[in-house]
């Protein structure tokens, strides 16, 4: 073990003398990290929906009674999509050379239906495919179910008018005929009015239990619209920019620069230096030389990963975000960090090794890292592949890990699971590195 | 006494043959010159008597304790002379004061970071990590290149110094001129081969 501690300790002594390298180092993963929360948050701006209106909606609209402001019901919508009206011709080219994702079409008629009552009138949607046709499905769904509940309100105080006239009877309406309805309130006045016998009685005992039923009917009616109602609880829980899942990202990303990124530099510059044969010589051998550079990226993911944690540790407590600061769980995260480090340090050493210099293996490392970070972001729902070649590498075990770490309520079963992951994957990239060690050539 | 022998050492980097099988011996006492032009195979040859290279066949028996100081500096740029004294003293378990006294010897500066020394003072500092481990052979790959006079005739005096307490040397050079009077006997390899 001696020979790998003063590799280290010499490794970590000339890190230290090189500030700048080190800022860089820490800075740019936070940079990296800023942008891509810039990208994902253009990724959730909002998508170009274009809107073909075939029926001239007007801005106010009369359906059963009730007023409904057309413009503001669209104003609603275009909080979560960006409606451009559109000619139908318009429109369908947009939507075949991507300019906009969907086409949302009001059809001729699909006022004077709404108005009428008895049908369903229907506005028709068209997506793209992939991309974020799925969300774009999921706003219109959402603008369809707001609507319907706007009009379920017109459609039951309609209907419980019919069933009014049924009670009571007067004088009504249906597709503009005009009718008298005698009710059974007066059908029950009529029937009294008549001669008892077995059938008139049976009749009144007939027009009792209707009228009962029917009193009933109004929140019947309600419940049969909504069987399920959501209603929305005062916000809680802590803003999305101190979440888990962005702390583990934010750590996961720094550490997999800089471990990926030293391991790599820090090997191949052994070759630099032209130190390998003299280290051959029996002094520490390339197993050795690797652990020490697997232990050099274990040591700075710890140490600047707990840096990164603190910082967020600091707003949390100062911006009493709820759910607080799991400080006792920090001694579990810089395990993680450490395993994670070790892990990502076997990569970069394996980087390093095949390297025939320290400058090639850093920027191999620097372009090696988007790609094992963006595989790790990529749903494995999404794309099969993707999910398994993450796998192979340490960088999504890692931010699972600390997210488990820092928040789950129950870690320890996901804890053992990517530790043994990540114990695994360095054994593996630690092993091939030593494998492709080149020895000392004169 | 023999203090180190080869028998049938050859080195084949991919198809190129950098050394055909050769057979080696240094004797206690001796200063044996490695000669021969660019590319001959010295440099191959010194790696692999100091074990810093595996040899694609044949043998090495080397004593515990071997000195080599390689062609091309060979030392950590960001270190300080005394730091690298020191770490190869730990490395070679080799006390610390040790490294202080060669630090002396050959009057190197010790907290200037070794990328910013003379190329002379970056070939000294490879002599000094040599001498570390007190060792019984020395394998010296053009050890004088870069020195000056003084600094030079140090390193022979070295030399001399540990042939005559019961050692062995082996200098690889191309200048015969120097070893005159210098080397007990010299070794002449051309392509690969002893002559």
């Amino acid at each position: 073990m001696k020979p790998i501690a003063l590799v280290l300790r010499k490794d970590i002594r000339t890190l230290v003398r090189t500030p700048v390298l080190l800022a860089v180092l820490f800075a740019y993963p936070l940079m990296i990290a800023a942008l891509l929360g810039l990208v994902a948050g253009y990724a959730n701006s909002k998508p170009r929906v274009a809107f073909v209106d075939e029926d001239g909606l007007p801005s106010h609209l009369v359906v059963g009674r009730h007023r409904f402001d057309v413009a503001a019901t669209i104003a609603e919508v275009s909080r979560n999509v960006r409606l451009v009206r559109l000619s139908p011709e318009e429109a369908s080219r947009r939507l075949d050379d991507g300019n906009v994702v969907a086409v949302v079409t009001v059809p001729p008629g699909f006022v004077a239906t709404l108005q009428e009552m008895v049908r369903s009138p229907t506005l028709q949607l068209a997506v793209t495919r992939g991309g974020t046709s799925s969300r774009v499905r999921q706003q219109v769904q959402a603008l369809v179910y707001s609507l319907n509940r706007k009009l379920q309100r017109a459609y039951i105080d309609a209907n419980l008018r019919y069933v009014q006239l049924i009670l009571h009877g007067g004088d009504g309406s249906f597709l503009g005929e005009q009718f008298n309805v005698l009710g059974l309130d007066r059908t029950a006045r009529e029937l009294r009015a008549l001669p008892q016998d077995e059938r008139v009685r049976a009749i009144e005992h007939f027009v009792h239990d209707a009228r009962l039923a029917l009193a009933q009917t109004d929140d019947a009616l309600r419940a049969t619209a909504a069987p399920i109602a959501l209603t929305e609880l005062p916000q809680r829980g802590r803003s999305a920019s101190l979440s888990a899942e962005v702390q583990s990202y934010a750590l996961g990303l720094t550490i997999t620069f800089l471990s990926l990124v030293l391991a790599a530099g820090a090997l191949a510059g052994e070759r630099d230096e032209n130190v390998l044969g003299r280290l051959a010589r029996g002094l520490v051998s390339p197993g050795r030389l690797v652990a020490a550079k697997v232990a050099l990226a274990a040591v700075v993911a710890t140490v600047l990963g707990l840096g990164v944690a603190l910082a967020f540790a600091i707003v949390t407590v100062v911006g009493h975000a709820p759910g607080g600061e799991p400080w006792s769980r920090l001694p579990l995260l810089a395990t993680g960090l450490a395993l994670t480090g070790a892990a990502l340090g076997g990569v970069g050493s394996l980087i390093g090794a095949l390297a025939r210099e320290a400058r090639t293996a850093s920027l191999v490392a620097v372009l090696v890292v988007l790609p094992v970070v963006f595989l790790g972001l990529i749903p494995a729902e999404i794309f099969a592949a993707a999910g398994w070649a993450s796998d192979a590498l340490p960088f999504a075990h890692g931010v699972r890990l600390f997210s488990a770490t820092l928040y789950d309520l129950h870690p320890w079963g996901a804890v053992a699971r990517e530790a043994g992951w990540l114990a695994g994957l360095c054994l593996v990239f630690s092993l091939a590195a030593r494998a492709a060690v080149r020895p000392f050539r004169p | 006494m023999t203090l180190l022998a080869a028998r049938g050492i050859a080195r084949r980097f991919g198809h190129r043959v950098a050394l055909e099988p050769t057979d080696v011996e240094l004797l206690a006492g001796e200063v044996v010159a490695l000669v021969g032009p660019n590319g001959a195979g010295k440099s191959t040859l010194l790696a692999i008597l100091a074990g810093a290279l595996e040899p694609s066949e044949g043998t090495v028996e080397r004593p515990a304790r071997v000195g080599w100081v390689p062609q091309r500096p060979a030392h950590y740029g960001r270190l300080s002379a005394l730091e690298n004294l020191r770490l190869f003293a730990a490395l070679e378990r080799a006390p610390a004061a040790r490294a202080d006294e060669l630090l002396e010897l050959f009057e190197l500066p010790s907290s200037t970071r070794a990328a910013d020394l003379s190329v002379g003072n970056r070939q000294r500092l490879d002599v000094a990590l040599a001498l570390l481990a007190s060792p019984e052979v020395l394998l010296l790959d053009e050890p004088t290149a870069s020195l000056d006079p003084a600094q030079r005739a140090r390193v022979w005096e070295i030399a001399r110094g540990l042939a005559a307490s019961g050692g062995g040397v082996l200098v690889a050079t191309h200048h015969w001129e120097e070893l005159e009077g210098k080397a007990t006997r010299t070794l002449e390899l051309v392509e690969g081969r002893l002559a």
